[in-house]
């Protein structure tokens, strides 16, 4: 008994991580490129292609788990990198730039959760606007063009050799692990977590149970935004420029990631673990078929493929149960 | 507690497709004529700034022509998402991490593709600039169109269908775009050094992206200054959108119309001498030509750091000409499917 | 008129399972008349609507229509053999307008486009005949008040030329004014020659709308006949019969003090004020039928509703709820009547669920700690008897008898004082119920306080001390529990009416 229940457990992950297993396995026994693809190199060079991506799909997890979406992750992830940018040139410290466009994020997130709260609109539809109203504030912060803002350590953060050497990793993968870790124990080992899984899982139950449904919802959305704001800070690392049209449609991949993962829309379930997995297995997929020279087309077809694969899986699962 | 086999069913269905449309893929790649892998001398990326375009499948056939002269295997992959610079990034880290022997890049910003670039050529693999610059000097070479030389053929072309004098206007295209400022720059320049006939009556709008903002633009400018006589656009959309606003207020053919950069629509103008000069890039020629520079680096030969590929200007005088007909409908399809 | 038989039915029976639901049921209809059936909730109506629409197929039994075999393999076929069912909750398509809805699936139609004129002018007449020709055809559905949605129902039924109409509990939700014009309109139907099979539990309604009546109970006929000559005292002996009382544990009620005081308490969605008490050690029964107001009256207690007046006072000291986390900090503990909808979280785990109301228990700075949380579970658990593998299985995979007991659970944990469970019988198989009644006074032994709502009454009868009756938004009757017999719960549940010949006790009626 005991070890079905650990075994069901395990299920729930198994699924993504063999996906993940397979794509590896698919691109290192491509015989044009066996020898460069399982290299440490490579690895670390997909998860610096991750972090964005990861840090916004953390923020996401929540609010799928709390049963809502964000629409407008990746537009308040391009006014971050662009009001980094605009700081940085307008001369304050690299410090201020980044701590005031992380702010930034989680004000969007604030009133994404705000107007859900207040004006009971369904999420879908407050995101979708903020979606819009995000993206025309960072085109219009930037005047419809990129900004060029002086080089500053900021933009080390996301190098492919870290700068002090001893760090090994580049600082911007250490933030997506550090932020996957707390994200993760906020999730599992909190009574917040568990707040916001049963508002995912029940709304009407967790308010009968005294839970503050409005205020978990408020929270979940400003993490998330931070969490964008703090992606918005890498892709300006990575850029060196702020870029008022970067991650259009990147929405996308970040919920495709949660819902590979095992995150179910219709709230309280998904996992850290899962979402992570989720990027990679996107961001491999993009690497071993660039790398392959296919064309771009054909990334999307399977990318799209595995994603209702991997939702498909996740229903057998629960079916059997 | 029923046990949980179906789930295999399903990765093996997965593990089937990717491998399916792996192969198709790879034998697509093989029908379009390329080289095999194994007898090349080199493998090259040619990464553009994205693939729908008629401009870039011209510069793809070009890379493509010189891969089959030259002996070179060539990857040609933009970013997934047209005009993505952190996507453009990701694909040159990629080919990076692949190793391979060089990368021909046109970058989608001048600032954000530098560092990508700064950390291919510290590995070993040179990097040929095609189509726009990046800033700094670390690449082997910058192979593109002289851009301000087209803004003053514009020019001499409008001057000459109205015989030195009238009133004009320049229309611009996008703040900050660098090859249309530089056309625009020797547009201007020139009209001023060497046509004082020609007055500028507009020198500061931006026709925006699209041929919808273009055409919206030029509509106001035309209902502003009905005394207009001829007009200079300094890209494709903003062209076709000055032609289309034109033909729509009666005047096309009256006002004179220079562009830049073919299409279908714009040769039939040229053709009923709606459109009176139209300069040409000749992107067949830079993809043709930044694989050459770049294999000639491979092979030790001295490069030049600037490689032009020069600017014609069509006319519906000479636009049956060989020479020029080439460039307004480059054989693409004899390279690419 | 002659009156031929439209619909007859022989022998039917009907099992789900092991249980029988319908034994031997024999019905007969004619045209033009009105044949009231009736039983309390699951002495099998439902069951036996659904044969005759076709949604359901008996095991045994034969059915005529107008004399030919009848042997529905759908619901579709039903409706084409004239037979048409207007249910409980309306069946309208909202969003669509008055003519579409009576129109949808039977448009009158030349190749393939819609003939508006014909429609239009069918629609009128039958509206007009139907006494509301003031329904305009082109309104959507939801515009219109709930008593004008079910013409419009029933002229669906009309229009598609049914000359069988069974009515499902048709005034359940109509106010008497509208109940009236209902009433008109069965009298017109009546005259055109359509039968009408009409459930309810009005049985007020029902001396005065029908012709004959037959009664179910546990899915035997127990009596048929005319409703001239019948009382109403008679229709509830037939409803009721006899019952077994082993299944009530044997109360021993020893009250405290009073612990909840409700003194002309008015929530957003009650009909009218109520005033009560409720002492420790006491299970106060709350009787009523569905739409009587009796849910609504626990949920504006628990500060779901927003009250609008009158006061709450607990253990002497005035509340007012404004969300469920002040009055669980007040020792109340709410059980839904819909665990599947509102009582449950059914994706979370036993122990999430256990524990959902007090998880601050087991947190140090926010950190759960979920040995303790677990271990917790477990004893709760065990103490209820609820039938799981262990805490971490997802509740969704228990029985309805354990995941009620799981919500049970969830109010002892989070150490509610003041128990007011809705409906917590509901659903549940006979020996979960026997369980539920055994935990239930043992509250009452440990001096909670209880209040148990129920529309089955012979349970309050087996549990409670004090029993109230809600009728129609108001609070009618509180008696102590030898005052009542299930006929009078079932006369004031039904009729309002407690003018009985057992001595009036205090009367809660505020107006």
């Amino acid at each position: 008994m005991k070890k079905e229940e650990h075994l069901r457990k395990l299920g729930g992950i198994l699924g993504p991580f063999l996906g993940l297993l397979l794509v590896l396995a698919i691109f290192s026994l491509m015989p044009e490129i066996s020898g460069r693809f399982l290299r440490l190199a490579n690895f670390k060079n997909v998860a610096i292609q991750s972090v964005i991506v990861a840090l916004s799909a953390l923020g996401m997890t929540l609010i799928i788990i709390s049963g809502g979406i964000d629409l407008s992750a990746a537009s308040n992830l391009a006014l971050s990198c662009v009001l980094v940018a605009y700081f940085i040139q307008a001369g304050f410290s690299p410090w201020l730039a980044a701590l005031l466009s992380v702010l930034n994020g989680g004000l969007i997130g604030f009133l994404n959760g705000f107007l859900i709260t207040r004006l009971k609109v369904v999420p879908f539809i407050v995101t979708l606007g903020m979606m819009g109203m995000a993206r025309g504030i960072a085109k219009w912060v930037a005047h419809n063009q990129k900004i060029d803002a002086p080089i500053t350590w900021l933009n080390s953060l996301m190098a492919r050799s870290p700068r002090p050497s001893w760090l090994l990793l580049s600082p911007g993968i250490w933030l997506m692990i550090i932020m996957a870790v707390v994200v993760g124990v906020l999730l599992r080992k909190t009574v917040f977590g568990r707040h916001v899984f049963a508002v995912g899982s029940n709304e009407m139950t967790a308010r009968l149970c005294g839970v503050r449904t409005d205020r978990v919802k408020l929270a979940v959305y400003t993490i998330s935004g931070l969490l964008c704001g703090l992606a918005g800070l890498m892709e300006f690392s990575r850029l060196t420029v702020g870029d008022p049209t970067v991650a259009i449609g990147l929405e996308l991949d970040i919920i495709a990631a949660v819902v590979i993962g095992g995150g179910s829309l219709s709230g309280g379930e998904g996992k850290i673990s899962g979402t992570l997995i989720g990027v990679f297995i996107m961001a491999f997929l993009r690497n071993g078929c660039t790398m392959m020279g296919w064309p771009n087309y054909f990334q999307e077809i399977i990318i799209g493929a595995i994603i209702i694969t991997a939702v498909a899986l996740d229903r057998l699962r629960h079916g059997q149960e | 507690m029923k046990k949980r086999r179906p789930d295999f069913p399903v990765l093996w269905l997965m593990v089937f497709l990717i491998l399916v449309s792996g192969f198709y893929a790879c034998g697509s790649r093989e029908k379009a004529g390329e080289q095999k892998a194994s007898s090349a001398r080199y493998k090259v990326a040619v990464i553009p700034k994205g693939t729908t375009h008629e401009f870039w499948k011209a510069v793809q056939a070009g890379a493509l022509k010189a891969g089959q002269e030259l002996g070179v295997e060539i990857f040609w992959k933009g970013p997934q998402k047209e005009d993505d610079r952190s996507q453009q990034i990701q694909v040159v880290e990629d080919f990076i991490s692949r190793r391979v022997n060089g990368i021909v890049l046109a970058p989608l910003d001048d600032r954000a593709l530098m560092r990508p670039v700064d950390e291919s050529m510290a590995e070993g693999i040179p990097v040929v600039i095609i189509d726009s610059n990046l800033q700094g000097d670390n690449y082997i070479s910058f192979v593109a169109t002289d851009n301000y030389q087209g803004g003053v053929l514009a020019a001499r072309r409008l001057a000459e269908v109205m015989s030195g004098k009238g009133k004009i206007f320049l229309i611009r295209y996008l703040e900050g775009s660098a090859s249309t400022t530089y056309r625009e720059q020797g547009f201007l320049e020139t009209v001023t050094r060497e046509f004082p006939g020609l007055e500028i009556l507009v020198k500061d709008q931006y026709a925006g992206t699209t041929t919808e903002s273009a055409y919206q633009l030029v509509e106001n400018l035309l209902s502003r200054y009905p005394q207009v006589e001829g007009i200079f656009a300094p890209n494709e959309s903003s062209t076709f959108g000055a032609l289309r606003a034109l033909q729509d207020s009666g005047l096309a053919g009256k006002v004179k119309l220079v562009g830049f950069d073919s299409s279908e629509k714009l040769i039939q103008a040229l053709r009923q001498h709606q459109l009176h000069g139209l300069v040409l890039q000749d992107p067949m020629k830079m993809g043709y030509l930044g694989v050459k520079v770049l294999v000639d680096y491979l092979e030790g030969k001295p490069v030049e750091k600037r490689v032009d590929t020069g600017v014609v200007v069509a006319t519906p005088e000479n636009m049956d000409q060989p020479e020029i007909k080439r460039l307004l409908e480059p054989e693409v399809k004899k390279y690419v499917r | 008129m002659e009156q031929k038989v439209i619909l007859s039915a022989r022998g039917i029976s009907k099992s789900f399972g092991l249980t029988p639901v319908l034994k031997n049921v024999d019905l007969e209809l004619k045209s033009g008349e009105v044949r009231a059936l009736l039983g309390e909730n699951g002495a099998g109506k439902s069951t036996l609507i659904k044969i005759f629409s076709g949604a359901l197929k008996p095991d045994s039994g034969v059915m005529s229509v107008e004399g030919q075999a009848y042997c529905p393999e759908s619901p579709l076929e039903g409706r084409k053999k004239g037979l048409a069912v207007i249910y409980q909750e309306l069946n309208l398509a909202p969003h669509l307008s008055v003519e579409e809805n009576i129109m949808l699936g039977q448009e009158k139609q030349r190749l393939g486009f819609v003939e508006r004129k014909k429609n239009r002018e069918k629609i009128k007449q039958v509206l007009s005949f139907l006494h509301h020709p003031e329904i305009s055809p082109d309104i959507p559905v939801w515009q219109l008040p709930i008593g004008a949605r079910q013409v419009v129902e029933i002229a669906r039924a009309l229009v598609s030329k049914a000359k069988i109409l069974i009515m499902d509990e048709p005034t359940s939700s109509l106010s008497q004014e509208d109940s009236r014009r209902l009433f008109e309109i069965i009298r017109s139907l009546k005259a055109e020659g359509v039968g009408i099979i009409y459930v309810s539990h009005f049985l007020e309604e029902v001396m005065e709308v029908a012709d004959t009546f037959t009664v179910l109970r546990d899915g035997e006929v127990t009596g048929a006949g005319e409703i001239a000559g019948t009382s109403v005292e008679q229709l509830i002996s037939l409803m009721i019969g006899k019952r077994m009382e082993e299944l009530y544990p044997e109360p021993d009620f020893q009250p405290g003090e009073v612990i909840l005081k409700v003194e002309n308490l008015q929530g957003q969605k009650m009909g009218s004020p109520v005033t009560l008490t409720l002492r420790r050690g006491e299970i106060l029964g709350v009787a009523g039928l569905v739409g009587s107001g009796r849910t609504e009256f626990l949920r504006a207690v628990f500060g779901l509703d927003r009250i609008k007046g009158g006061l709450l006072i607990i253990s002497g000291k005035e509340f007012r709820p404004r969300h469920p986390r002040e009055s669980i900090k007040q020792g109340l503990g709410f059980l839904s009547e819909d665990r599947q909808v509102e009582g449950l979280a059914l994706k979370m785990n036993i122990s999430d669920n256990l524990t959902l109301s007090r998880l601050d228990f087991y947190s140090r700075y926010g950190f759960l700690d979920h040995q303790k949380q677990k271990e917790s579970a477990r004893q709760l658990i065990s103490q209820l008897g609820i039938k799981a593998r262990n805490p971490e299985q997802p509740v969704w995979t228990l029985s309805g008898g354990n995941q009620q007991k799981v919500a049970l659970a969830r109010l002892l944990h989070q150490q509610a004082e003041v128990f007011l469970l809705d409906e917590p019988t509901r659903g549940i198989d006979v020996l979960s119920k026997a369980h539920l009644y055994e935990l239930i006074v043992e509250l009452s032994r440990k001096q909670k306080a209880v209040i148990f709502v129920s529309s089955y009454f012979p349970e309050l009868l087996g549990v409670c001390q004090r029993i109230a009756v809600f009728y129609r938004g108001k609070l009618v009757d509180v008696r102590e529990r030898e005052q009542w017999t299930e006929e009078a719960l079932m006369k004031a549940a039904i009729t309002g009416n407690t003018d009985n010949s057992i001595s009036k006790a205090k009367v809660d009626r505020m107006e």
